[in-house]
Formats: structure tokens, C-alpha cells, sequence
């Protein structure tokens, strides 16, 4: 074979094969040395070959080798390096490929790190690897093109962001590593060690949760600063399809902390990995498969490896009830007696942990809507709305209960011991309640979400400033949580209070709106790559402050020699609020046509000029037929004429054409008696005609010129600061995780 | 742990999962023709293309107008008041999801599908 990216991601799927069937010679016969010899050889073996088959695309890519058809559909000679690096993740094959690449690298670090459980954990590892190469092979970035073509297609003008360079491998190295404790999972019931796992997989979930967490948020933040709506969450098939596992996984980090503190939730924690895993691919379907494609604003295209996804998704679902179900018996669920206060942190955790469930479901049952309604009728969606209203309640709920079971202890708790403590999140809930009352009331449900929220970040910051006192470490759940209520005060400002208007902003002329002196410029061309770039300076002013937005429209020939816009938009950051300018429309603006000018319109087409209106219909040649005189002819054409709006005369203005043009006699137009028109010239090839409008005198002082305009979108969203903080604070919750319970 | 909170929580997460459902009924929205969409009282969504130069802004009112023409060839006028999708200006196709008010005569939008590229992107395969 003539594909060296081709025979090795082969060589690969059967280093992996190797891999597993050695492992599996492992899980029974534990010390057979030369299988562990070669199991682990041949992982590394994969791993390796990954590795090269990474960077066979790679140099691929960087030397236009436009004979792939990856490098030719998303790459192109102009790419800027860091482009051309990112144009290795921009479709579905090479981000299968780096999901291989990062989930071998990370299975390397299991298997030194797996110890007695290593033969199960990375057989079950191994098995994921194996259907995700083979996925590989079906949907290969390495396909050839049966001719070279000269350039690529190059990359997509919204995906040339440096956020969209990092998005992807974040992304993926999350659903990598949401195998790892799945892999766990199915060992530990596999070899009887039902608490045993726990310890190892626990910063592996809490890697994952960072990791997709990040990628999740550096693709919200790329969709608020690139594609100028205005929002950063859209309910988006392809959104959701990273929300779900991600909040599968929170579910599981709060078991796995449960059942490391006080033993409890043994089975629930199993259902949580092996569930959170499965998202992962159920998702990977939903958004590969095609099914979804008449119901995103992405275009998903199936590669044809829908039935591949589909056995993957139940062999791995077999296998997991399989094995629970042959353990279930078994595992010991936590002593009687050791009964359950309500008014306890195991409470509080375990309603948290159905909670993020049940939002899973909804959010899940939402997103696969067309494949539900698809099997009993027509396919249907549902509106953004439906997850809007179900998981308000879920989110008061949340909030509540982080702004309140952090005062609890594990065991029991009595009310007076509490009371002291919960001052800070009545502070913070008052604070919040305030200033969401005073910005106006946004209805029951936003209302009391804001509350807790404040409680929520009361509450925990409170608990910040004691924990990091004593031991940074010990802070990750309340640097999370903080997190967590700041970034819902965020997206309640940023979303109920935030104030939009659309603007028509004539250049040179002064424009108030929303507080603000808007005064658009002069708008600047520049040539970027294959398209053009159109500035659009605004003079922006509100009271002593004052500076310039300056979104922007990028323009440039598609592939298929449609015109393709991009609008930037421009954010000015504040600390309370941010100011959104997102360009809508430029109107080049126009010259109106006044007495005297010569005009010309194109068959079909209408024009404009002082106070008429003209289309041109028709070119008249029955003049033609009957003199054949070839050296000249009498051609016509037929025009509608109306004047301010008023009903629409025909016109038919003949000329000679030929060897000596002769224009046609004046004709009158309709409206004002001394106003007429001559025809002056007939194009046929180009299918126009040139006249001259002769109007009155009076008309000639009103000939006006209409300036560029840049119609915008103008917004004020409130709380944005706080939304971004809340989401890092979050992350950095996560990273204090990871590191906490790293095995000693 | 108690029977009894078992049995409650069960009966709350029934309750959640009941309200979820009639949610869910209540939102969804198929894909309809133009003809359909003018009858139809429930939200629905309209898949067309945008009608060169029919695109006008309200800027009192604060809307898009632009009229949506069906494979067909049946058109109606859009009223769309938020947020513009950024590759709404070249969009071939849109998908406009609302309600046809009668009395108006739009075809009221509240969410505007604009067919975008990304990574998800089909390729152009050469034969």
C-alpha cells in the first residue's frame, strides 16, 4: 500500500488487539511475566503508532500535501502555522485521530499508575481503543484524492481563532479520559475491590471534569467573542453534546467522594461511571451520525459509521450490566443503622448527585428529541426554551443546597451549631436579592435562582478565606462551589438584564442610544488572505470615557464561488458590564441619481432617481424584423416608470443603433410637466441601457447623496466579568481536586 | 435509611420527570411547509431560503423582516426580533422556528437556524 497513514493506524488497531488479548491472558493467569511484557510493549507499541500517524497528518498539513482529501478540505497554502496545526482538528477524522492519539498517551499513565488492578482496567481500556481505531480506519483522515487539486479549501474564517486552536484537543483529551474510570469501574466489579477502585479513578473523574469543563467553556467564550449573537450558550446539539457527560461526571465525583468518606453509594457509583462513559459515546453519535442534521446550525454529515457507533455504544452497555448484574448480590450496600439525617452532608450530596441526573436526562431527552420523535412520528425539535424551564427548578435546587450543605457536617448536625455559620449565606443571599429586586423583578423562579446563587457565593467564599488558611488542598469543593454561584449570578445578569438594541448609524452622524454617543467613521478596507476585511470604526462616548469599537465584516470567496461574510464583533470589557457592538448590515450608501446624470440599469433590474422609480423590462426589437438593414437598427425598450409611488406609466423610448448611435427622442415622463428621459445607448451583451434624466430645474438643488450607514447590534450584558471568573474558579476547584487526591 | 424517604424520593423525581415530559411535548416543533405553518397553532419551523433584498430592519420595533421562500416556491414574511446568527447575511438556507400570526401576517420567529460550518462540516469529496 502507497499510505503510510493508512498502514499505520492497521498496525496500531493490531497493537491494540495484541494488547487486550495479553492483558486477557493476565486477568487469569496474573503472573505470567511474558504476557505482561508484551502487553505492555505492544500498548506502548499503539501508542507509538498513534503517535506517528499524529504526525504523518501533521506533515502532511504543513507541506499542502493536498493529494489527502483531510489536507485539501480543510487546509490551504495561505494558513497562518497556527492554522495549519489546528486544521489537523477541524474535521470529524483528524478529531478522531487526536482522540485516539491523547487516549493512548493517557493510557499510558493508567497502566503505571493501574498497579494490582492493571491486567482488568487496561483490558477494559483496551477494548475502547480497539472500537475507537476501528471507527478510525472507517472514517481515515488519511482517504486519498483520485486527482491533486492545486490548493485546499482552507480553513474556516470562524475557526481561525486562537481559542478554536485549543478548544479541540481540550475536548478530546476530556472524552478520552472519561474511559479511565470507566475502565475502573468494570475492573473493580470484575475483581470484587468495590471500594478499592475509588481511589485511583477519583482524580482521573476530576481530570475529566476540568478538562471537558474547559473545553466546554473556551467554546462558550469562543461563541460570545466570534460569532457576534450575543450569547455564549445555545442549546446547540453539539453544546450539548459535552454538557451531558460533563454533568454525568459531576455526579460521579460527588459519589466517588461519598463513597470514599463514608461508604456508601457502592452501586450508584458504578451506574455513574459506566453511564458517564456511555454519554460520552451516545453523544459522539448523536452529533457524527447525521441523525441530528436538519436540527443544529451545524452540518453534521455521517461518514458512514453510524452502525459502528451504535454496536460500540451496546457492546460496552452489555458488558457493563453484564458484569454489575453478576456482582449486584455481592456488593455491600452500608450498614442499617447507620441511617441517613436529612440534615447531613451525605444528604446534601446524595440529592446533588440526582439533581445533576435528572438535568442529565432532561437535557439528554431534549437533545435527542428528533430521534425520539422521529420513531413515532415526524421528526421534531425542541425550542431552547424546554431547557431553559426545566432546569431552572433543577438549578434553584442546586443553588440551595450549595449554600447551605457546606455548614453540614458528615453524621448529624443540630440547628444551633448552624445558625452562626449561616449568616455569610444570608449575607450573600440578601446582597444578590437586592440588587436583582432593584434591577427589576425577573419573575419567581430567576428571582430565587439569583438568591442562592448569592447564598451560594457567600457562603463558600466565607468557607474559601478558612480553608485556604489551613490547607490549600482542602479548598477544591469550595472553590468549585464559589465558582459554581458566581457564574450563576453571571448568566442570570448576563442574560435577564442585558439590553440590545439595533442601530442605524450613518457615518458622521452623531447617534444616542442606551446611554451611550455612538458617531460611526470612516470605514477602512484592507486585504486579508483570499478575502477583504471591512472596518468599521465607532467613535464610542459616555460621559468622560470614550474610545473606539471597531467591529469588523471579513468577506471571501467560498470554495463553491459564493461570497461568505463573517461578522466580528467588538467587546469593550468592564468590570460590571460589557459592551457588545456586533456589525449587522454596511450600506455602502447611494447616490441618488439627479437631473442631468447618465444612469444605466441592467434587464430586469430597478433604479432609482429623484423621485422615480424605473424598471427596465424588456428590450424591444420589433423594429428589427421589419427593416433589415444591417448597418442600423431601430431597438427599444420597454420601461415602467413611477413617480413618488404613484401608479406605474409603460414607457417605449426607440433608438438607432449601429454604425452611428442615434438617441431616441425625449420622452415625458410622468409627474412634473418639463420632466423627461432619452434613451442614449442599448448594450445586448451585457443586457443594459444607458438614458439621461432631464428633470425640472427645481429638482436639480435636491440632488442628495445617502452617506455609508453600519446598521449594529448594540448590547449591554451586565455580569459577564463575574460569569468568566465563576467558570475559572470552577475549573481551579477541579485542578485543587485532582491534586488532593492524587495517590499518595 | 428510612423506607419512607426512598418512596419520597421517588415521588419527587417522578414529579420532575412528569413535568419534564409535558415540557418537553409542549416545545417540540416540527418541520412544516409554508402552507402548513399559516394553519398551524402550535409552534412550528419553516425551512427556506432568504429572498434576495427582502431583508429590511425595523429599528423601532427592533426586527428583521426577510421573506422565506420553500423549496416550492411558497414564500412568507419573517419578523425576527433577536439576536442576528453572524452568517445570517450569506445563509443559503435558513430555518425560521415560531408562529404565523394571522393578523399580522408574518411568520413570527423566535429562533433562526442558519446552516453554519464548522469542524462538523461536510467535505467537498472529489470524484
Amino acid at each position: 500500500m502507497s499510505n503510510p497513514g493508512q498502514v499505520t493506524m492497521w498496525l496500531g488497531l493490531i497493537a491494540v488487539c495484541i494488547s487486550s488479548a495479553c492483558y486477557a491472558v493476565l486477568c487469569f493467569n496474573r503472573d505470567n511475566r511474558l504476557a505482561r511484557y508484551a502487553a505492555r510493549s505492544s500498548f506502548v507499541g499503539f501508542a507509538t503508532l498513534a503517535t506517528i500517524a499524529s504526525m504523518l497528518l501533521m506533515h502532511f498539513i504543513l507541506n499542502h500535501d493536498f493529494r489527502y482529501s483531510y489536507v485539501a478540505g480543510y487546509s490551504s497554502r495561505d494558513l497562518p502555522l497556527e492554522y495549519l496545526v489546528s486544521s489537523f482538528w477541524a474535521g470529524q477524522e483528524g478529531s478522531f485521530l487526536l482522540w485516539v492519539l491523547l487516549g493512548a498517551w493517557l493510557g499510558i499513565l493508567v497502566m503505571f499508575k493501574a498497579k494490582d488492578m492493571e491486567p482488568q482496567v487496561m483490558l477494559i481500556y483496551n477494548l475502547n481503543h480497539i472500537f475507537l481505531a476501528i471507527l478510525l480506519i472507517k472514517q481515515s483522515p488519511f482517504e486519498l484524492l483520485l486527482f491533486t487539486p492545486p490548493d485546499g479549501q482552507g480553513l474556516n474564517m470562524l475557526l481561525q481563532d486562537p481559542w478554536m486552536v485549543i478548544h479541540p484537543p481540550v475536548v478530546f483529551l476530556g472524552y478520552a479520559a472519561f474511559s479511565v474510570p470507566f475502565a475502573y469501574a468494570v475492573a473493580a466489579l470484575w475483581r470484587r475491590e468495590y471500594d478499592g477502585w475509588i481511589k485511583p479513578a477519583l482524580p482521573w473523574a476530576a481530570f475529566s471534569f476540568v478538562s471537558l469543563g474547559a473545553g466546554i467553556i473556551i467554546g462558550a467564550y469562543w461563541s460570545y467573542k466570534v460569532l457576534g449573537w450575543g450569547g455564549y450558550w445555545g442549546w446547540d446539539p453539539v453544546e450539548n453534546a459535552s454538557l451531558l457527560p460533563w454533568l454525568a461526571v459531576i455526579a460521579l465525583m460527588h459519589g466517588m467522594i461519598l463513597q470514599q468518606t463514608r461508604r456508601k453509594l457502592r452501586k450508584t457509583n458504578f451506574v455513574l461511571a459506566v453511564f458517564s462513559f456511555l454519554l460520552v459515546i451516545y453523544c459522539t453519535f448523536l452529533t457524527r451520525s447525521g441523525v441530528l442534521a436538519d436540527f443544529s446550525v451545524h452540518s453534521f454529515v455521517d461518514l458512514g459509521i453510524t452502525g459502528w457507533l451504535v454496536i460500540f455504544m451496546f457492546a460496552f452497555l452489555a458488558i457493563s450490566i453484564g458484569f454489575f448484574v453478576a456482582r449486584a448480590k455481592e456488593i455491600p450496600v452500608s450498614k442499617k443503622g447507620e441511617g441517613l439525617s436529612y440534615f447531613s452532608r451525605e444528604f446534601g450530596l446524595i440529592a446533588a448527585i440526582i439533581i445533576l441526573c435528572l438535568s442529565t436526562v432532561v437535557i439528554g431527552l431534549g437533545t435527542s428529541a428528533p430521534l425520539i420523535t422521529r420513531a413515532l412520528e415526524k421528526a421534531s425539535k425542541v425550542s431552547t426554551q424546554f431547557y431553559v424551564d426545566t432546569n431552572l427548578p433543577f438549578g434553584i435546587l442546586m443553588l440551595f443546597l450549595l449554600g447551605f450543605v457546606p455548614l453540614l457536617a458528615w453524621g448529624k448536625n443540630t440547628v444551633s451549631k448552624l445558625t452562626r455559620k449561616l449568616i455569610w449565606a444570608t449575607l450573600g443571599g440578601i446582597t444578590s436579592g437586592v440588587i436583582t429586586l432593584a434591577s427589576g423583578f425577573p419573575g419567581t423562579g430567576v428571582f430565587l435562582l439569583s438568591l442562592f446563587a448569592g447564598a451560594a457565593a457567600g457562603m463558600n467564599l466565607i468557607l474559601v478565606v478558612n480553608l485556604i488558611r489551613k490547607k490549600i488542598t482542602i479548598s477544591s469543593g469550595a472553590v468549585a462551589h464559589l465558582g459554581v454561584g458566581l457564574m450563576f449570578l453571571g448568566i442570570v445578569s448576563s442574560s435577564v438584564y442585558d439590553r440590545s438594541e439595533k442601530l442605524l448609524l450613518a457615518q458622521g452622524s452623531l447617534q444616542n442610544a442606551m446611554g451611550y454617543e455612538m458617531k460611526f467613521q470612516n470605514p477602512t478596507l484592507l486585504r486579508e488572505g483570499k478575502g477583504v476585511r471591512l472596518y468599521l470604526p465607532v467613535e464610542v462616548k459616555r460621559g468622560s470615557a470614550q474610545f473606539i469599537a471597531r467591529p469588523d465584516i471579513f468577506s471571501e470567496a467560498g470554495p463553491d464561488g459564493q461570497m461568505k461574510r463573517f461578522a466580528h464583533p467588538h467587546i469593550r470589557r468592564g468590570f460590571i458590564s460589557d459592551f457588545y457592538m456586533s456589525p449587522v448590515d454596511f450600506d455602502p450608501g447611494k447616490k441618488t441619481h439627479g437631473p442631468g446624470d447618465y444612469i444605466t440599469v441592467k434587464k430586469g433590474d430597478k433604479v432609482q432617481f429623484h423621485d422615480y422609480e424605473l424598471t427596465f423590462e424588456r428590450f424591444d426589437v420589433s423594429g428589427m424584423t421589419s427593416k433589415k438593414d444591417s448597418r442600423h437598427m431601430r431597438v427599444g425598450a420597454n420601461i415602467v416608470v413611477s413617480h413618488k409611488g404613484a401608479e406605474s406609466v409603460s414607457l417605449k423610448p426607440m433608438m438607432t443603433v449601429g454604425e452611428k448611435n442615434e438617441p431616441s427622442s425625449r420622452v415625458q415622463l410622468p409627474g412634473p410637466k418639463d420632466a423627461y428621459l432619452t434613451l442614449m445607448s442599448i448594450d445586448a451583451g451585457a443586457k443594459t441601457i444607458g438614458f439621461v434624466y432631464h428633470g425640472p430645474e427645481s429638482a436639480a438643488k435636491k440632488h442628495v447623496e445617502s452617506p455609508p450607514a453600519l446598521i449594529a447590534e448594540v448590547s449591554i450584558k451586565p455580569g459577564m466579568t463575574m460569569l468568566w471568573l465563576g467558570t475559572i474558579l470552577m475549573l481551579a476547584g477541579g485542578v485543587i481536586a485532582i491534586v488532593r487526591h492524587l495517590p499518595k | 435509611m428510612p423506607k419512607k424517604s426512598y418512596i419520597i424520593g421517588a415521588i419527587v423525581i417522578i414529579v420532575a420527570l412528569i413535568m419534564a415530559m409535558h415540557s418537553f411535548k409542549s416545545s417540540l416543533t416540527s418541520y412544516v411547509s409554508v402552507g402548513e405553518a399559516k394553519v398551524s397553532k402550535r409552534p412550528v419551523q419553516v425551512a427556506g431560503i432568504v429572498v434576495g433584498g427582502s431583508k429590511r430592519y425595523d429599528f423601532k420595533k427592533n426586527s428583521l423582516f426577510f421573506t422565506l421562500r420553500e423549496d416550492g416556491g411558497d414564500e412568507m414574511v419573517v419578523q425576527y426580533d433577536g439576536p442576528k446568527p453572524a452568517t445570517f447575511n450569506d445563509a443559503t438556507k435558513v430555518v425560521a422556528i415560531g408562529k404565523y400570526e394571522p393578523k399580522k401576517q408574518v411568520f413570527a420567529a423566535r429562533e433562526l437556524l442558519v446552516k453554519c460550518p464548522t469542524k462538523y462540516e461536510g467535505q467537498v469529496k472529489g470524484e
